[in-house]
């Protein structure tokens, strides 16, 4: 089930090739995106991680569409986005974050589907799991990260860690639904954001889209890397930062699903990430 | 006349799920599960060209079909009324089968 009260984790140990859910109401304040993933990275600090985030509006409002990856590669703390559908079906898996380490003795295949996660052998196909329609597909060539079969993201970091980690590839299912606490007032405002498009930096165009976002713009099939905390902390495109920095419409939108937080929250969160970033 | 949604240009889909969501939002709900639309990515050969392939359950046309197309950004739908699907396939009984194939 979708909670907006806490923030759900699923912790996949390939050393173990055990996988758990854990739930952490304290670590609502780092929002989600980059801003929980950094501090999941200090938790986890010594394992290596691999940290996939979603925000606290992916999968409910257009434009929000971007997922986060936080890792260190050779000593520093990096963070890029990946486009297309993973934001949103980690969204309905009911999850906030995955967090995948240790390194699997053989090649490996990670099927998630909503809370659960199975590990199989590198040769399964990874068009055999999930439910087409509600999965992303995650696929490692051996030189690139792809997803959707179409989107990368920038620099070899992700690469690397596959490599290190022996993963071939994902596939994510989420089949959780959710209904707004005020679905009157999250309606009235996702047409809002919508009729806003003409504020992106980008043109529209015919190219595959990211999941939630009508653009089809060719600019975000590489990605993104570093930025604005509270963009990446919700997860939004870069493209779409004239809206997802007007810190009242995060608010309202945030409000209407039924999140709980404050003003203060969103204002502190820069502060909260410098502070983590600094202990990592 | 009943009207009919029906995905006349699906080769234009990019796979944005803006419908899939529409729809979802009309029945109150949001996610994917027990969408009346599905988008499915095809596996292709070169991976060069993603191509989408679309699913609609007929129980779709009781919803506001017209907002469904519209929010569309590619114009992959079209609203059809029931007799003018008839009258396409009386006159053109080849596009009228390839329209029902790929509204399943």
């Amino acid at each position: 089930m979708i909670d907006l009260t806490v923030k759900k984790i699923l912790d996949i140990d390939l050393e173990t090739q055990k996988a758990e859910t854990k739930s952490f109401t304290d670590l609502n304040s780092y929002i989600g995106g980059t801003g929980l993933g950094l501090k999941l990275l200090e938790m986890y600090s010594d394992k290596s991680p691999i940290i996939i985030s979603t925000g606290p509006l992916n999968g409910f409002f257009p434009f929000a569409s971007k997922t986060s990856i936080v890792l260190i590669n050779d000593g520093a703390v990096e963070d890029i986005y990946l486009g297309g559908s993973l934001s949103t079906r980690i969204k309905f898996a009911g999850l906030d974050s995955i967090i995948i380490h240790g390194t699997a003795k053989e090649e490996t295949v990670i099927e998630i589907q909503n809370s659960n996660a199975f590990l199989k052998e590198g040769s399964t196909d990874l068009e055999s799991l999930g439910l087409p329609g509600k999965r992303t597909v995650i696929e490692f060539d051996g030189k690139k990260v792809i997803s959707d079969q179409y989107f990368t993201t920038p620099e070899n970091y992700l690469e690397k860690k596959f490599i290190e980690k022996n993963i071939k590839g994902l596939s994510i299912t989420g089949t959780e639904i959710y209904s707004p606490k005020d679905f009157d007032e999250y309606k009235n405002l996702y047409e809002e954001m919508l009729n806003r498009k003409n504020e992106l930096s980008v043109e529209m165009g015919g190219y595959p889209s990211c999941s939630g976002c009508p653009m089809g713009c060719g600019k975000s099939k590489i990605g993104e890397i570093g930025g604005n905390i509270l963009l990446n902390s919700l997860v939004a495109c870069q493209y779409a930062d004239k809206i997802y920095t007007d810190i009242g419409t995060i608010f309202s939108c945030l409000n209407s699903l039924g999140y709980g937080y404050t003003h203060e929250d969103i204002e502190n969160l820069p502060t909260l990430v410098e502070q983590t970033i600094k202990k990592i | 006349m009943p009207k009919i949604l029906k995905p006349t240009q699906p080769e234009k889909c990019i796979g944005c799920e803006m419908c899939v969501f529409e729809a979802q939002r009309q029945l109150k709900k949001v996610g994917m599960e027990e969408s009346l639309i599905r988008v499915f990515r095809k596996k292709s050969e070169g991976k060069q060209n993603v191509e989408f392939e679309l699913e609609i359950d007929p129980r779709i046309n009781i919803l506001d079909i017209d907002k469904i197309s519209s929010i569309c950004p590619r114009g992959v739908f079209e609203v059809l009324t029931e007799q003018s699907q008839e009258s396409e396939k009386d006159t053109n009984p080849e596009k009228g089968r390839e329209q029902e194939k790929s509204a399943v």
